[in-house]
Formats: structure tokens, C-alpha cells, sequence
């Protein structure tokens, strides 16, 4: 695992026991907010990080190597 | 019911409602248009393809911050749903939403590093002046109700009758800048055709897809908004039908209006905002 998987993999561990713990103990209303206005956002992100399709290793190279056609 | 889960409940309904009725958006203007056009829920598919998508990250990319804007720009459309439909708070921090987002065009535009990017950064900055309406309505509904508070703005209008019609020019005002916000309209100078897709341009696979998420809770919230402060408390079936009645109308405008240039386009909106502040003030006098 590359080092952005395993950050993305604790971000998204702690955002959804963030949501439960919010969801099953029901703390302040502000604790709430906190929980929701920043674990949501970075969830969605850190999830999209993990299961985002990846370059096999052996195509990685040539990818890097390959002349850029685009114009 | 429990806050988080209202606050969940509501965030997935906006995604969910918002990315369907983007859908409806692209399908409309191109039957307008006379063109088939993408099914309805093919926003939605598009969304998820672009979320699985293998990304990359430009060399010119500003990192981290390239990669925390995307996420800004989902935390200030939660922060709008929690304020809106959960806590129906005040309109204020609505009003924070829209200068923030502004905020995001412009800082995902010049951090990826793209010339189309830091095109639509600087039209970003340059159609602030174009927010003039929205301050407008703020205070011509503090003006007519006496609070900024959603809820009692709702309250207000069970026992007034609708906002609509009794400030139109603000309603206008406000209309005017949802127009704005939606793709392709003459005001949507930061995402106009000419620059690619502006301030996105650079955010492709997973970015594209995660801001296509907040684009979808953002235009849910702009019509929740707009029909909850003009109409008064809607239920779920009446406030869908009126979003989708939005929705339609302004993808007829944008399929049969012109993409303006950006000083035309600000222009344009500051005389709007100059006819809506005079007009609404006169109304108020008068009514």
C-alpha cells in the first residue's frame, strides 16, 4: 500500500466511527455539527481515494514514459 | 428523529434529488435544443463513473491544497444543509455559503495550475461584484420580516401569505443569481464553454466526481433555498415539484440564451440587483 491508501484508509476509519459514535450516543448538537461538517466530506474523499481504479505496476512506467499526444 | 441521522438523511436526499434534477437540466436544454439528450439519470451515472475513475494529479498542482479545496467545497454545502432544512437557522450563513463557494471557484481554479483554471480564478473574483443582488435580498427580507431566521421567515409567511408576492424584485434578484450558478447560462461566466470547464478543468476522476457530488447538494440547497424563503414551509411533494418547475425553467434559459463575455455578464447583473434594491423599496412603500 502506498502511503495515500493508508492515510486515506485512517481518515476513513475514523470518519465512520465518528458517525456512529455520533449516531449511537447522540452527543451535543455542536459536537454533531463538528462530526458531520468535517468527517462527511473527508469520508467521501478518503473512500474515493481507496476504491479509485489504479494503475497495475507494470504499466506504470510506460505510462510515465509515454510522449503526450494531446494537441 | 436523531440529529446525525436528519443530518445524514439530508445530505443523501440533497445528492440524490440534486444530481437527478441536474439530469433533468442537461436533458431538457437539448430537447430545447432539438437534440435526444443524455437519460435523466445520466448525471447521476457520470458522477459515480468519474468517482471510480483512476486519477492522476498534475505536476503543476498546488498539493495539498488542490485536493482540500474539492473537500471545501462539500463542507460548505453541508454546513448549507444542516443550516437549511436540519436547524433552519439563519440566512445569514446561507449568505457565507455563497461567498465561500465563490471563494472555492476561484482557488480550485488557480491551484491546479491550469491556464483555463486561473482564467475562470480571475472570472471567479471579477463576478463577485455580481453577489450585489444577493446582499440585496437579504436585506430587503430583514427590511419586510424584522429576522434572518429561516424559521422565522416561515412563520412570517404562515401568517403573511408568500414573500413572492409581496418583495417579487428580491425573488427576482435571488432567481437571478440560482441563473447564475447553473451550467451554461449567460451569468455562468466561471464555467463558460471558452475556458473547457473553468475552475474544473483540472479536476478530473475522483476529484471531478467528488465536486460533481457538492455541485449536486449545491443546486438542491440554491432551490430549497429559494422556495422555503419566497413560498413559505412546502411539503416534500409540493417542494419537489417546485424544484422541478425551477429546474425546467432555467434550462429553457440556458438552451436559448446567449453566453455572455464576463463584463457583460457582471454588468448585466449589477442592473438587475440596481432595478430589484429601487424597485423593492418602492414596493415596500407602496404595499
Amino acid at each position: 500500500m502506498n502511503k495515500m491508501s493508508i492515510i486515506s484508509s485512517i481518515v476513513l476509519i475514523i470518519s465512520v466511527v465518528s458517525i456512529i459514535y455520533a449516531l449511537i450516543f447522540n452527543p451535543a448538537d455542536w459536537v454533531i455539527y463538528g462530526i458531520s461538517i468535517v468527517f462527511i466530506p473527508l469520508g467521501v474523499l478518503s473512500f474515493g481515494l481507496i476504491i479509485m481504479a489504479k494503475a497495475r505496476e507494470e504499466e506504470k512506467e510506460d505510462r510515465r514514459k509515454e510522449p503526450f499526444i494531446g494537441y | 428523529m436523531n440529529l446525525m441521522a436528519n443530518i445524514l438523511l439530508n445530505v443523501l436526499i440533497a445528492f440524490l434529488i440534486g444530481s437527478l434534477l441536474l439530469g433533468l437540466y442537461r436533458k431538457v436544454v437539448a430537447r430545447v435544443q432539438t437534440r435526444p439528450g443524455p437519460p435523466i439519470i445520466q448525471y447521476l451515472l457520470h458522477l459515480l463513473k468519474f468517482y471510480i475513475k483512476e486519477s492522476s494529479f498534475t505536476k503543476t498542482a498546488a498539493m495539498p491544497f488542490y485536493l482540500g479545496i474539492a473537500s471545501i467545497m462539500m463542507v460548505i454545502w453541508i454546513t448549507a444543509v444542516i443550516v437549511g432544512p436540519v436547524v433552519q437557522g439563519s440566512l445569514l450563513i446561507i449568505f457565507a455559503v455563497y461567498a465561500l463557494h465563490k471563494i472555492v471557484e476561484h482557488n480550485a481554479g488557480s491551484s491546479s495550475g491550469s491556464p483555463y483554471g486561473k482564467l475562470s480564478c480571475v472570472r471567479a473574483v471579477y463576478s463577485a461584484a455580481a453577489e450585489v443582488p444577493l446582499f440585496s435580498v437579504l436585506v430587503i427580507i430583514y427590511l419586510k420580516t424584522g429576522s434572518m431566521g429561516i424559521a422565522d421567515i416561515i412563520n412570517y409567511q404562515a401568517v403573511h401569505g408568500p414573500l413572492l408576492y409581496s418583495i417579487p424584485l428580491a425573488a427576482a434578484m435571488f432567481f437571478v443569481l440560482i441563473v447564475s450558478k447553473a451550467q451554461y447560462t449567460p451569468f455562468s461566466i466561471t464555467k463558460g464553454k471558452d475556458i473547457v470547464s473553468g475552475y474544473e478543468t483540472e479536476h478530473y476522476g475522483l476529484l471531478r466526481g467528488y465536486l460533481m457530488i457538492s455541485e449536486s447538494i449545491m443546486w438542491y440547497m440554491l432551490l430549497w433555498v429559494f422556495l422555503t424563503v419566497f413560498l413559505g414551509a412546502l411539503g416534500p411533494l409540493w417542494l419537489l415539484i417546485g424544484m422541478v418547475v425551477m429546474t425546467v425553467g432555467i434550462a429553457f434559459i440556458s438552451a436559448t440564451s446567449p453566453l455572455l463575455n464576463p463584463n457583460h455578464s457582471v454588468v448585466l447583473q449589477i442592473i438587475f440587483a440596481a432595478i430589484g434594491i429601487i424597485g423593492s423599496i418602492l414596493l415596500m412603500n407602496v404595499i
